[in-house]
């Protein structure tokens, strides 16, 4: 055995004893244990919830009677957000996003009833989740563990007889290291086995779901975190005039990380990318529509081009309407999704920014991978979107081809059945593998080894080179 | 060195002053005075430009309402009432600048229309999930959570080290009581951080709104919310320090109790509410809608179809024709919207209880009943957001009763009855409204931080030198 195995024991023995830490780290598991519970707990409601929700939707749609097609693509259809499984670890963005979409003939909608809306104000203060306990509490943990590992020693005046004793600083370092981490172990492991076992409990809805290498990427997003901050720890009480210096330094890197980051390399975000409000956004769609020609101007337009014989000779001069509604149709759905993706490409590059700030502040990585590996960031949204969109044009071609066959859109006494909605299929999403919700958030990944290697430099030189006395 | 004739406040004032002396030369107290100023400073200046922004936008969309009405010439009165509507705006509030709160969930428009169904429309506000999730970087926000460390930077060694270096044993043999010196610190203490917490979002909320009465009602009852809720955390290091422990074992209490008030409380609390109060399901509330209207819904279809098919088209129907399609629509409406606002109702009553209840554990953590309070002053609570709702559908009201009878009529207005519809100015709440929700919590925190100050000062008496 190394100095440095004597190093880490003598100094997680020590740790253990305090009772502080006890408390502290007892404290620390029991939240993470009762955010696990309750985040299973709401995550396996709100799940079941949507799945009875679109199965009870799909009923509707298949029993709605007969009807004409337009009309039936008027009554339009929900489609729930499907819950991932890891929303329970880390809920991410899922309450701040709509949790259904109506799609209907002519207008398309973003995602509505975000669950922010009806919580009461005092949820904007932040949730306890299983992310949250990893990526908040636990690096405080850790710095009540490291702002005295170096400071201490040498404000009691031992690190000299330590280092005269042979004991080389490369092992100094690794003692440190680990004889931090060891009590860390004993909050993490016994979070980690009760949190899986809740999780298995509770198996997921889909049971295809792949959630193995996803919540395989979120626990090493975790631990390499907490393995920044031990680095970043010792860093700073290898440098520091002494340990309460090195505690309030640490301190204010954590609030930085943990409390100011989030919103202001949001604000960052949004003043390099301005969002338009609401009102603009409704409104620049209503001007564009605006410009474009009345019904009566568009079934004239085709009429002529009819005439003029641009169509097939076997369309009928009753078919006139039902082009001009189908031309009318593709406008729409290519304005709208013009205009989503444009709002989405921005908060793409919202996130991004947010992703760059991650350079000064590592936890915003972590939390950023944590998400992405859950399926519940901005990116997953978009992916549900983007289907959303697609499903709604794949049931606005199976019911507006149904009229063009029959050439007849302006009597209603043409009116079709279940057979009919049958031919729509049911909405099945299906959540993108781990390696693409990584390749998304290829910076995060980068950022964050990038600080891994940068905070293990930084501790090897700040104690190869620190002051002794 | 003292005036041998001053009173007990004499006393204190004089300590005060030396105390200040000592105070403002220290580095940490500086760093924390320039670190603090400088983020109020850019929160507020953040806030006043969002709502120089948000001012400009709504006074630019009311300006084109007009504009288009004016430059109407002869327009159909659904297509007036209905299809171009009205936009009923909410300007920002007079201490906007100050706290963004809800405003990023909730929009800050309605169109109106005439209409039974969808009389009330609007998107939901855009914003990055990212930043709701995050919070804004608000003045609201420095105060709620950084202010309170920082009181602690400044306070958690108030008397250890001085007694550790047996200086307050020589003070103390002058002819001054303990509490007096005591006393004497707190006072610089809360002034110290107080005049930059009070001034420096007042003054930059002054640029970015009109100073009217509005503004200095809520102005006022700004700057009692935070100062209480500093008192509030200036007492906890008052009691913290009394209890005689060493300034470092005094940082570490505070930090915990920072942590567990401002943070771990909160977020647990939520995540309570969320387990035991969970707040009625919009999705299940959806499928009910999507039932209690499809009867109705589908037989409207029919009834529009049957008349569409006996008047193939509309032009050649007739303003009968059109009158009776009109007359069918509505009824239409009339009928899904009745079916529709029984479970909306129903809705909203669970959700008004279950918010009732949860907020109840929000008393639980003073920092969670400060933020309730001063987005209610900002105006950036739901409270707002609801008087405008509220507010609006007395406007829907006036609009659907000038349009309903000329679009069952299937009319056409000239311009001069265009112009007579009615059109939408927005009037805030009245203050007494919001001082009547938040008195009691500024009062709850008053009261917390006198019992607190009281404590502390108690326990002082037995304060081992």
């Amino acid at each position: 055995m190394g100095a440095f195995w004597t190093i880490a024991v003598k100094d997680a023995t020590e740790i253990w004893r305090d009772g502080r830490f006890r408390w502290a780290a007892g404290l620390l598991l029991i939240l993470i244990i009762a955010a696990v519970a309750g985040g299973v707990h709401n995550q396996s409601q709100i799940a079941r919830q949507h799945a009875d929700a679109q199965q009870a939707e799909r009923d509707v749609w298949l029993d709605k009677g007969d009807m004409n097609p337009h009309a039936a693509a008027h009554y339009g259809a929900f489609v729930f957000k499907p819950v991932q499984p890891l929303s329970a670890i880390d809920p991410g963005l899922d309450p701040f996003v709509g949790v259904f979409v109506f799609l209907e003939a002519h207008k398309q909608q973003l995602a509505r009833h975000r669950p922010i809306e009806d919580a009461t104000p005092t949820r904007r203060l932040g949730q306890l989740t299983p992310a949250s306990a990893a990526l908040v509490l636990l690096p405080l943990l850790v710095v009540s563990l490291t702002f005295s590992s170096v400071a201490a020693e040498r404000d009691q005046g031992t690190l000299r007889p330590l280092l005269a004793m042979g004991v080389s600083r490369a092992s100094l370092l690794a003692g440190k290291a680990l004889g931090a981490m060891l009590p860390l172990a004993a909050v993490i492991l016994p979070a980690s086995a009760v949190g899986a076992a809740i999780v298995f409990w509770n198996a997921p809805a889909d049971p295809d779901a792949p959630i193995g290498v996803r919540a395989f990427g979120m626990a090493v997003v975790y631990l390499a975190h907490a393995v920044i901050w031990i680095a970043i720890g010792i860093t700073v009480s290898a440098r520091a005039r002494s340990q309460g210096a090195a505690l309030v330094v640490l301190l204010a890197l954590w609030f930085a990380n943990a409390f100011m980051a989030p919103p202001l390399a949001m604000a960052a975000a949004k003043w390099f990318d301005p969002s338009p409000s609401a009102l603009e956004f409704a409104a620049s769609i209503q001007d564009e529509k605006d410009t474009w020609p009345t019904w009566d101007q568009r079934v004239d337009g085709v009429m002529e081009r009819f005439l003029e014989g641009e169509f097939e000779s076997t369309m009928a001069p009753s078919n006139v309407e039902v082009v001009a509604l189908l031309e009318s149709e593709a406008d729409e759905t290519a304005l709208y999704d013009r205009r989503f993706a444009e709002l989405f490409d921005l908060y793409a590059k919202q996130a991004r920014t947010f992703e760059r700030a991650a350079i000064v502040a590592p936890t915003l990585a972590a939390r950023s991978l944590s998400m992405a590996f859950a399926g519940t960031d901005e990116a997953h949204d978009r992916q549900f979107a983007d289907a959303a969109g697609r499903y709604r044009s794949a049931m606005l071609t199976t019911l507006n081809s149904e009229l063009a066959a029959s050439g007849r859109v302006n009597t209603f006494d043409y009116v079709r059945g279940r057979d009919l909605w049958e031919q729509v299929p049911p909405f099945d999403y299906d959540v993108p593998f781990a390696r693409w919700a990584l390749a998304e958030r290829w910076l995060s990944a980068a950022v964050l080894a990038l600080w891994l290697v940068a905070a293990a430099v930084a501790a090897a030189w700040s104690v190869a080179t620190m002051r002794v006395e | 060195m003292m005036h041998p004739r001053a009173g007990y406040g004499g006393l204190v004032a004089f300590l005060a002053r030396h105390e200040w002396r000592v105070l403002s030369s220290s580095a940490i107290t500086r760093v924390v005075l320039v670190v603090f100023a400088m983020v109020l400073l850019i929160a507020g200046l953040l806030g006043a430009a969002r709502t120089l922004r948000e001012r400009e936008t709504v006074r630019t969309f009311e300006q084109r309402a007009v504009q288009q009405r004016l430059q109407t010439t002869a327009i159909r009165a659904d297509v007036a009432a209905n299809e171009r509507g009205w936009l009923a705006l909410l300007p920002p509030s007079a201490l906007a600048a100050l706290a963004v709160g809800q405003g990023d969930v909730y929009p800050n428009y309605i169109k109106v229309t005439a209409r039974s169904l969808d009389a009330m429309v609007s998107g939901d506000q855009i914003e990055h999930p990212q930043a709701v999730a995050s919070g804004a970087f608000d003045v609201a926000f420095v105060i709620l959570f950084l202010y309170p460390l920082l009181i602690f930077a400044i306070s958690f060694d108030l008397t250890a080290s001085e007694r550790d270096r047996g200086t307050l044993r020589m003070v103390l043999s002058q002819p001054v009581t303990l509490g007096q010196v005591v006393a004497g610190k707190m006072i610089v203490r809360a002034l110290i951080l107080a005049v930059p917490v009070v001034a420096i979002p007042i003054a930059v909320a002054a640029t970015a709104s009109p100073l009217d009465a509005q503004f200095v009602l809520r102005g006022v009852t700004w700057t009692m919310a935070v100062l209480v809720y500093g008192f509030v955390w200036h007492g906890l290091a008052l009691v913290v320090n009394a209890r005689g422990l060493s300034a470092p074992a005094n940082a570490l209490v505070l930090a915990g109790l920072w942590l567990l008030l401002s943070v771990v409380g909160p977020s647990f609390v939520n995540l309570a509410i969320a387990v035991q109060y969970p707040m009625p399901s919009r999705v299940q509330a959806a499928v009910e809608a999507r039932n209690a209207t499809q009867e109705a819904t589908v037989q409207g279809s029919q009834q529009l179809g049957q008349f569409l098919q006996d008047h193939p088209t509309s032009a050649n129907v007739g303003r009968d024709g059109m009158r009776q399609f009109a007359m069918l629509q509505a009824s239409r409406d009339q009928r899904v919207a009745d079916r529709l606002q029984a479970v909306e109702a129903s809705f909203d009553a669970q959700l008004r209880r279950q918010r009732q209840l949860a907020s109840w554990l929000s008393l639980l953590s003073p920092t969670m009943v400060a933020q309730v309070a001063l987005l209610d002053i900002a105006g950036a609570s739901t409270y707002r957001f609801d008087h405008f709702r509220e507010a609006v559908s007395v406007f829907q009201r006036d609009w659907r009763s000038f349009f309903e009878p000329r679009v069952l009529d299937a009319a056409t207005l000239t311009p001069a009855e265009y112009a007579a519809a009615p059109t939408w100015h927005y009037q805030p709440e009245l203050p007494v409204f919001m001082i009547n929700r938040v008195m009691l919590r500024v009062v709850a925190l008053a009261a917390l931080a006198a019992v607190l100050w009281w404590v502390g000062f108690k326990r002082y008496e037995g304060y081992q030198l």
